[in-house]
């Protein structure tokens, strides 16, 4: 069962569960609508090479990899304007901006960078802005018991948690990446965690808050975790458009049971110029990375609550 | 102000008019029917004069009123179920006449030969109206043993769900929300237990039901799609009761007595779920903390002061709660209603209602400690009280006036909460919002000849949505997209009219009558809302949020027309309806992608506003009498929506959306200790919306669907056949008690009915897709419950 953020549906497959509710994966047919371009790419504040993926969509049911887009011509432009060339590298079937040293950043905080491709006579770009991102001020865990066995990870372990404030300004928007190992976990399109501000919703923001436990706490997923483990998080400042981008992934990727919403389109930021051309799919997304790592040691917990 | 002028002028005209008729040689006579064997008055029993060749039906009190010239009468009672009674009369003056009419017991069932038809179902102005008895409801087989109202009446034309465990029911095409559910005129804003699997209507303390799809009459209001009138029994007034069960889910327990010489009455009735009781020893630890409930309870207490003056109270507070050891979630509803039956004169009749009804939820990450570094608590509610007087008058046998008013207040907290995040605390609530609404009405029944009747009437209802509040204008950047505030917005003082809404609700009804056993039946009629609940979801959650209308949130109003043919055959052992209905639907609404519908101050930019339409056929066939009775309904309709940006601006099916719905329901009385009983669902899966294609993104799979397009696909049928079986037992209970048995048994061939078929990645490999089933009830459900009455 998927994670879901708030307890209420926990509670209501608790209740379904008495009634033998049940899923079972079944053979669907569907219509099938012409391939588009599909862009995958994402940029950060960090030093070293930057990479952007370009696929075309399929059938749905169509479980082969995606066919990877060559002869495009890519490239990111700051608002600076600088112009950093993407070359597609044959072997890792993605476009690669290299640095000439891997200490060498491509972008920065606070600056606005536009995506451009060329490809089969259609000009698309993608414009996105690295936003500010807090500090980690600390990690911390403290021991669980479960009464019953999870199903993932072990009944007795660790519940780990990061410190860090939203900053003061409604409309600072956050994603969350569990880091287990050192490796991102949990990476479940249905498991993404967002923030708006110091919570969830923006209509209702909490602005200027340490984020709010169940925000802290979402670093722990897929199981507790054991002493000895590195617990960690890789905080990512989004935009608001990147969040919403976000957030329609996440619901488009657990969207059943007697709550479902109806299905709609997960959005892009790929505009192509010319308003009559192919649509192109994906996102383009830019974030400036956080980072913190902790080592569960048991002498180091924190009392139970 | 000068609309409610004119409905004055209106009524005072008509009342103007009977005065004119009362200067004849003409007497009255009017009273109450009651029960012989508990005292509580019967609702809808036909009342007919054969001399005259006329008649009225009771009200909701059981009051009837008729005006005839001096002569000779006889006056012939007569109700599904129960004996038929005659009374002989000289009307030379006004006068009262209760009669106290007794239930047919089986063997007379058989041998009686009417000489005057039970045609009701052809005779009466009434269409796209049913009723179920409460001893038909107690013997469909029901989901694990517990007698259920809402779920019976999704066995009827016209009556549709989303699925199993969905909150509510769909009526002619309308949403959940568009049924004004009363119990003894109040509102019940949240319908459900446990989600949706049962309703709040404890079935030992309900004495009449009522649902009314179409030629909705001028004294309701308020929502667009259907009325479910709930009638509260009135307590014994012959004898002490008691009643009860265990079943699988509730136990129950019943209570009535008369009091002050059979003057008043008084009923209490509870429910509990008692799941969380017995689990208890089995669990350990934290987990034995953890709450899983549900209960409610009834009460009414009623008083005859004299011939003129009879007193009703009547309430119900009902909850579910939910919850491990420190977290805690609950949700319920609480009615209290006071009435006042007054008898002006013997053609005049008043009742004047005053309720309150409330529905909550509320949400707390941690209840143990009152002090804690983090904490999220999270309420919300609704509250409303009203005024509604409603009079009778009995102009002439041909003519029976309705005229009344209503006034609602609303108080509506959307959602308080706070988040307290490492000792911080962020109060996220949002403000409370008001209004109210009135409305006035004035109809007339009238039969024009023996074989055209009419009934015509106008409701005007008003509506203000008042400060304190802050309103804001919404910019729009594209179409079906959200919408953003313009900041800071304007604050509305208290008291002050942000905005205000008027309408007229023409209402009309005709029946002509082809013969003494057959009649066509046409109607019209416009029906307003001012409240919405707010619900994106498959099946409503008890955390929507009913919201009233704002300067952008419009009022949804349906028109609707009806044509139907009736006809009884077999001496009226069989009823056969045939109706068709059109509605037109305004400002229905919609919401964006990723819509936050919850803790959301700026809500009205993430809804959609289109039209709806809706149109269906529906068959019925019911059998009243002999051992086996039942009926067969089946409904052919469409439901579809038109909103701007959805669905590239074209008709779509609603989410509840059916096509075809056929339902069976027999029940059959072996001997007098045994009865059977059955139903058979089968019904067109509701519209689903599947992606074309996929796309890779950061390590998913995700769908899109190229053509835009929602509800563009149809989930396979479903189908159910439920069994059950009463037997009573041959001990007697305390020595005057009885006592039964209920076995049922909930989809008997096991089928796993979807719900929703739904896309995702393999939760192995996110670059996988796949299709997935999901059915609520997954297997066959037996159950077991044991009913007694001493």
């Amino acid at each position: 069962m998927k994670k879901k953020i708030y307890p209420f549906y926990l509670v209501a497959f608790l209740a379904l569960g008495l009634l033998t509710s049940c899923e079972d994966v079944i053979d669907l047919k569907t219509e099938t609508g012409p391939a588009q371009l599909v862009v995958d790419g994402w940029i950060t504040d960090q030093a070293g090479p930057q990479a952007i993926r370009l696929t075309l969509s399929a059938a749905y049911f169509n479980n082969s990899p995606a066919t990877p887009v060559t002869g495009a011509e890519v490239t990111v432009t700051d608002d600076a304007g600088t112009t950093f060339p993407f070359r597609y590298i044959t072997e890792k079937k993605i476009y690669q901006w290299t640095p000439p040293q891997d200490s060498v950043k491509l972008a920065r905080i606070g600056r606005t960078y536009t995506l451009t491709i060329r490809y089969e006579g259609e000009e698309y770009i993608a414009i996105n802005q690295i936003k500010r991102v807090p500090t980690i001020d600390s990690l911390a865990y403290k021991n669980e018991k479960f009464p019953i066995k999870p199903p993932e990870g072990p009944q007795e372990g660790y519940v780990a948690e990061f410190y860090a404030r939203d900053f003061l300004g409604i409309g600072d928007t956050y994603w969350i990446k569990p880091l287990k190992g050192g490796k991102l976990n949990g990476t479940e399109a249905g498991a993404i965690s967002l923030a708006f501000d110091g919570a969830f919703s923006p209509g209702s923001p909490s602005d200027g808050l340490i984020f709010i436990q169940p925000l802290r706490q979402s670093i722990t997923t897929n199981g507790l975790f054991s002493a000895g483990d590195t617990a960690g998080v890789e905080l990512h400042s989004i935009t608001p458009e990147t969040f919403y981008f976000l957030l329609q992934v996440r619901q488009e990727s657990a969207n059943g049971g007697i709550f479902a919403v109806p299905p709609a389109n997960i959005p892009t930021n790929i505009q192509n110029l010319n308003p009559n051309g192919k649509k192109a799919l994906g996102f383009f997304g830019t974030s400036a990375v956080s980072r913190a790592e902790t080592v569960i040691d048991p002498r180091k917990a924190k009392p139970k609550s | 102000m000068k609309n409610i002028l004119r409905v004055l002028g209106l009524g005072l005209l008509l009342w103007v008019q009977g005065t004119y008729a009362h200067a004849q040689e003409k007497y009255t006579v009017s009273g109450y029917v009651k029960d012989v064997a508990n005292g509580e008055g019967l609702i809808g029993v036909s009342v007919y004069v054969r001399e005259a060749s006329t008649g009225v039906v009771t009200n909701p009190y059981g009051f009837y009123s008729i005006t005839l010239p001096e002569g000779e009468y006889a006056l012939v009672f007569s109700y599904i179920g129960y004996e038929k009674l005659t009374s002989q009369l000289v009307l030379n003056a006004d006068q009262r006449l209760n009669v106290e009419m007794a239930a047919e017991s089986r063997q007379l069932q058989e041998v009686v030969v009417s000489t005057k038809k039970e045609d009701d179902n052809v005779r009466s102005l009434e269409m796209s109206v049913n009723k179920i008895d409460i001893k038909t409801i107690r013997k469909i087989p029901a989901l694990l043993g517990e007698v259920d109202i809402i779920r019976s009446i999704q066995l009827l034309p016209g009556v549709t769900t989303v699925g199993e465990g969905a909150s509510g029911f769909n009526v002619r095409g309308g949403d959940v929300s568009q049924n004004l559910i009363l119990l003894d005129e109040a509102p019940v804003y949240n319908s459900s237990h446990l989600f949706g699997f049962f309703s709040v209507f404890n079935p030992d303390a309900v004495k009449d039901v009522k649902l009314i799809k179409g030629g909705i009459p001028a004294q309701y209001g308020g929502r667009i799609s259907s009325i479910l009138d709930v009638r509260m029994k009135e307590g014994n007034t012959k004898k002490r009761e008691i009643n009860g069960g265990i079943g699988t889910i509730f136990s129950r327990l019943t209570y009535e007595q008369p009091f002050a010489q059979s003057r008043g009455s008084f009923i209490v009735a509870a429910r509990r779920s008692y799941i969380d009781v017995l689990a208890k020893p089995f669990l350990k630890g934290d987990l034995k903390k953890s709450r899983f409930s549900f209960y409610d309870l009834t009460a009414k207490v009623n008083y005859r002061l004299d011939d003129k003056n009879t007193f009703y109270a009547s309430g119900y507070f009902g909850r579910d709660v939910f919850g491990s050891a420190d977290f805690g979630f609950g949700w319920g509803n609480g009615t209290a209603t006071a009435r006042w039956n007054h008898i002006f004169s013997n053609k005049l009749f008043l009742n004047l209602t005053a309720y309150y009804s409330n529905y909550d939820y509320s949400i707390e990450s941690d209840r143990k400690k009152k002090e804690v570094k983090d904490k999220f608590t999270w309420n919300s509610t609704i509250i409303s009280s009203s005024l509604k007087p409603d009079f009778t008058y009995y102009l002439t046998p041909n003519n029976q006036v309705s005229f009344g008013g209503q006034y609602i207040n609303y108080n509506t907290r959307p959602g308080n909460a706070v988040a307290i995040s490492n000792g911080e605390s962020r109060n996220i609530s949002l403000d409370s919002r008001y209004g109210d609404e009135s409305a006035l009405y004035v109809a007339n029944e009238q039969k024009v000849s023996e074989r055209v009747s009419l009934q015509y009437g106008i409701r005007y209802s008003f509506y203000r949505n008042l400060g304190p509040g802050q309103v804001y204008a919404y910019q729009e950047i594209q179409k079906g997209e959200r919408q953003y505030p313009v900041l800071p917005g304007t604050a509305v003082p208290k008291g002050e009219t942000i905005k205000h809404y008027g309408n007229w609700e023409p209402r009309f009804s005709l029946n002509i009558g082809l013969s003494s056993t057959a009649s066509l039946k046409a109607s019209y009629n416009r029906t307003a809302q001012y409240l919405h609940l707010l619900s994106n979801t498959a099946a409503s959650s008890p955390l929507d949020v009913w919201t009233l209308s704002t300067h952008l949130i419009k009022p949804e109003i349906a028109d609707q027309v009806a044509l139907g043919w009736f006809q009884n055959f077999r001496d009226n052992s069989y009823e056969a309806s045939v109706e068709v209905y059109y509605k037109d639907l305004q400002n229905q609404i919609d919401y964006v992608r990723n819509s936050d519908l919850l803790l959301n101050r700026y809500v009205e930019g993430d809804l959609l506003f289109g039209r709806g339409r809706a149109y269906g056929a529906e068959f019925f066939l019911r059998k009243n009498k002999g051992r086996l009775t039942g009926w067969l309904s089946y409904t052919l309709a469409r439901t579809e929506r038109l909103v701007e940006g959805v669905n590239n601006d074209t008709w779509f099916p609603a989410r509840f959306d059916k096509p075809h719905n056929f339902t069976a329901v027999g029940l059959f009385d072996l001997n007098n200790r045994l009865t059977l009983s059955s139903n058979f669902t089968m019904a067109s899966g509701t519209p689903a919306t599947f992606p074309t294609n996929r796309f890779e993104y950061n390590g998913w799979a995700l769908p899109y669907n190229v053509y835009n397009a929602r509800n563009n696909n149809r989930i396979p049928a479903y189908h159910r056949l439920d069994l059950a079986a009463t037997l009573k037992s041959k001990r007697k209970l305390f020595k005057s008690g009885e006592g039964e048995w209920v076995f049922s048994v909930y989809n008997a061939y096991n089928r796993r009915n979807p719900y929703s078929i739904y896309v995702q990645q393999n939760e192995d490999n996110p670059l996988t897709t796949e299709a997935v089933r999901f059915s609520v009830i997954g297997s066959i459900i037996p159950a077991v419950t044991y009913n007694f009455k001493f």
